[in-house]
């Protein structure tokens, strides 16, 4: 037994579904779709690479992510998502089942029909009653008929049947996040008036003819179906959690081996799997569950993406098995690492959501945390030892230059960090502190890099600035220089406002470099004026007020956070002026002038400049002809975001 | 509980925020009905002349002819009324969030957007429209 594993006993103890042995209680749950393969629903070698990582990530069960059972298309909810509806998408499934289960895991294929959210291609999607959209991302409703209800579910069972077929071992259909089955279910979107709609039992018919079709295609073959344990969307007239807890009920007396507890819709008005929610806030959900349905498998994992709680909750009996996907995705290795006691290694999904809000641009889904994500069939992003052995020294320790910097160390480079700052981080750090919604989670982007590099032995020199003459000092000793020296505010478009040198900077204020008073201006209201005054209100009670220049805020805000802001800042009172511009600093406050030339004095005690950063890439020029390569990486190119500085930190160390 | 709010305060209120209708097509037709009871809707209807208010029979979603519909519980119906003279945005953005106002899209998001709706959806708090949370 490995030394994680005696740690994490409940969790690394062997399970079973169905006749299957499974040789941990670790399932990959097919969260989302990765948008990699084509758009007539053959899995691409993009696909089957992507595939092979997660085959290898140590997990008993391993899900394929949803294929859509129809061949109109009406269950596709993603531009790039996989279709089983015919045999000539076999072979590719063949590749990923064998895979699998060559590694150990017993392999499940999930059958996603969108229902509300599908037809993608299409213009209308099928729903049991004709409920409008809430989210116009979607399409138009078309009320199904009971004839293209039992064809529906005849092209489940053919889907079934087609993955075993393919070599699967058992498959998974899923009401995860609002998906066909959860539109039967629920009373929001199923209002009919015939036997499968009206009471709890006539809407949960649908689900006991769909197991009841699939295990009669696939008796052999276990089955799992991901129902919600709360659909968040009861206050719309959806299903409370008793009526969830009913449903699950339905479906284990129709002989369903395994539910796996899901939480909300995509269009429920309430968060459920971003970072504001705690870790483990969901888990009463699967408890409920284990507790009601003692003969059956329980699987859960939103918003748990700690193996150290997950092996609680197997022995709490909370659940039976983890099912993990994004922690997977941000770090393939991660139970590997549980396994091997190295926890502190793991680079922890940080709940950005990005990946979501790609999906939702028809965009392939990708992850902040992980460069590799979507890359894993190009050999260019794997790190591969280097050809030879190079000094490098990188300056600046925020999340681009240690990504480079670890990067370049694992390929057996020479690396030197120097920091002027006296720890790491860079102004990953100062945004952390001031984050309401969850400082752990980034600030365990910097405590990751810092254990890594570590182990890596990477030499870091803080409070050591970087110059001309510290360069001069050192010519020669190294081979390349990175430099990862960040962003800064940017003054110049504000300095010919009478009185723009009391502007504070954001970042003084945010590393605390400075204090500021009890009124306060934030000019700026993009992601890092937002954080600051939603921490100043929230934090020191100041009285703040955004002044934005554009028509909206938030507009260099993740798209699945927009709305976040947005609603912190109506919680917190803090008065949001946009469309208005700065037009001189005063002792008393800041006078702008609104989008009809109006201008008022907005008494303040602090004015802080928070309206747009600059690249530092003065070093650029400087180093020129110092050293033999000189590159830059992250927000010193181009300001913009901790998955830009991250990606383009690890794209530059896979190259050095 | 239910009232719709009185047609007058429904169209001064459109008048107040001008700014929010002033890109929207002529034709654009959004609509409010009481949840328990949705018989009637009360209407903003932008025409040449700006944008108008009354009231009329709420014939089904597939047949209303609206761009968008705002379904509100009674409780949420009440602050809708007290709020109509005031910051009534402010009023639906809260309700819609708190469940108590379902806001249902009639239109896709590209035809909204053609139609001039960005403003208006921006004020009742789709900052982000469509997205897992």
């Amino acid at each position: 037994m490995k030394p994680g594993e005696a740690k994490l006993p409940n969790l690394f103890q062997p399970g079973r579904l169905g006749r299957f042995s499974t040789r941990n209680r670790i399932k990959y749950g097919a969260c989302c779709v990765s948008n990699y393969n084509t758009r007539d629903g053959f899995i691409t070698e993009r696909e089957i690479a992507r595939m092979r990582v997660i085959a290898r990530t140590g997990c008993g069960i391993i899900t394929n992510q949803g294929a859509y059972p129809d061949p109109l298309g009406e269950g596709k909810a993603y531009f790039r998502q996989v279709a089983i509806f015919d045999d000539k998408f076999l072979p590719q499934f063949e590749r990923v089942a064998a895979d699998i289960k060559s590694q150990g895991a017993v392999a499940i294929q999930q059958i996603l029909h969108a229902g509300r959210y599908g037809g993608i291609d299409l213009g209308y999607c099928i729903q049991p009653s004709d409920v409008p959209q809430t989210l116009p991302h979607f399409r138009p409703p078309k009320v199904m008929t009971r004839e293209e209800i039992r064809d529906c579910i005849r092209q489940h069972a053919d889907a079934a049947r087609r993955a075993v077929r393919a070599g699967f071992d058992g498959t998974e259909i899923t009401s995860f996040m609002g998906y066909l089955l959860a539109n039967f279910n629920s009373r929001f979107t199923n209002q009919r008036a015939d036997e499968y709609g009206g009471s709890i039992a006539n809407r949960g018919r649908f689900m006991r003819e769909l197991i009841d079709a699939i295990k009669q295609a696939t008796p052999e073959n276990p089955l799992v179906v991901r129902l919600n344990g709360a659909e968040l969307m009861d206050k719309w007239g959806g299903n409370s959690e008793d009526e969830c807890f009913e449903l699950m009920q339905q479906a284990v007396d129709a002989g369903v081996d395994m539910i796996s507890v899901t939480v909300g819709w995509q269009e429920a008005p309430e968060s459920s799997i971003g970072r504001d929610i705690a870790p483990g806030y969901w888990n009463y959900l699967s408890e409920r569950a284990k507790k009601a349905f003692p003969g059956t498998l329980i699987a859960f994992g939103n918003r748990l993406p700690d193996p150290g709680m997950a092996d609680r909750c197997v022995r709490d009996g909370v659940l039976d098995f983890w099912e993990v996907c994004r922690p997977l995705l941000a770090d393939p290795e991660l139970i590997h690492k549980a396994a091997e006691d190295r926890l502190d290694e793991v680079r922890r999904c940080i709940g950005s959501l990005n990946c979501l809000s790609r999906l939702f641009r028809d965009l392939p889904y990708t992850c902040t945390m992980n460069p590799a994500l979507g890359h894993e069939v190009e050999p260019e992003y794997e790190v591969r030892p280097a050809a030879y052995k190079k000094k490098v020294m990188v300056i600046g320790a925020g999340p681009a230059g240690m990504e480079c910097a670890i990067t370049a160390a694992r390929r057996g480079h020479e690396v030197t960090v120097f920091e002027r700052a006296a720890q790491i981080g860079g102004n990953l750090r100062a945004y952390a502190v001031h984050d309401l919604a969850r400082p752990d989670d980034l600030l365990s982007v910097i405590s990751h890099y810092e254990v890594v590099a570590r182990k890596l032995g990477i030499e870091m020199r803080l409070n050591t600035e970087v110059h001309a003459k510290f360069m001069r000092s050192m010519l020669h000793q190294y081979d390349v220089c990175v430099v990862a020296a960040g962003a800064r505010v940017d003054r110049a478009p504000f300095a010919h406002l009478p009185g723009a040198e009391r502007m504070l900077d954001a970042l003084d204020v945010a590393h605390g470099r400075v204090a500021v008073g009890k009124r306060v201006v934030v000019v700026g209201g993009g992601k890092i004026g937002l954080t600051l005054a939603e921490s100043l209100r929230k934090r020191q009670r100041a009285e703040v007020t955004v002044v934005e220049q554009d028509k909206r805020i938030a507009g260099d805000v993740m798209p699945s956070f927009k709305w976040r802001h947005a609603a912190w800042v109506e919680e917190l009172g803090i008065a949001c002026l946009t469309s208005c511009h700065p037009v001189r600093v005063a002792a008393e406050g800041l006078t702008v002038r609104d989008a009809k030339g109006a201008e008022r004095l907005l008494p303040a005690d602090s004015v802080i400049l928070a309206a747009s950063i600059r690249p530092s890439h003065e070093l650029f020029g400087e180093f020129e002809w110092m050293v033999d390569e000189l590159h830059g990486a992250g927000d010193a190119v181009v300001a913009r975001g901790l998955e830009h500085a991250i990606q383009e930190g690890f794209r530059l160390g896979v190259r050095l | 509980m239910s009232a719709l709010p009185d047609v007058a305060a429904w169209r001064a209120a459109a008048a107040r925020f001008a700014g929010l209708f002033a890109a929207l097509d002529a034709g654009a037709r959004v609509g409010l009905v009481a949840r328990a009871q949705p018989a009637s809707m009360l209407l903003w209807e932008v025409g040449a002349e700006g944008v108008a208010a009354r009231v009329a029979p709420f014939p089904g979603f597939a047949s209303c002819g609206l761009d968008m519909l705002l379904s509100a519980d009674p409780e949420s119906m009440g602050r809708i009324r007290d709020a109509v003279g005031g910051d009534l945005f402010a009023a639906l953005r809260a309700d819609i969030r708190q469940g108590g106002v379902v806001c249902y899209m009639l239109r896709r998001r590209c035809d909204l957007e053609a139609r001039g709706f960005e403003d208006l959806l921006e004020a009742l708090g789709f900052a982000f429209m469509g997205a897992c949370r």
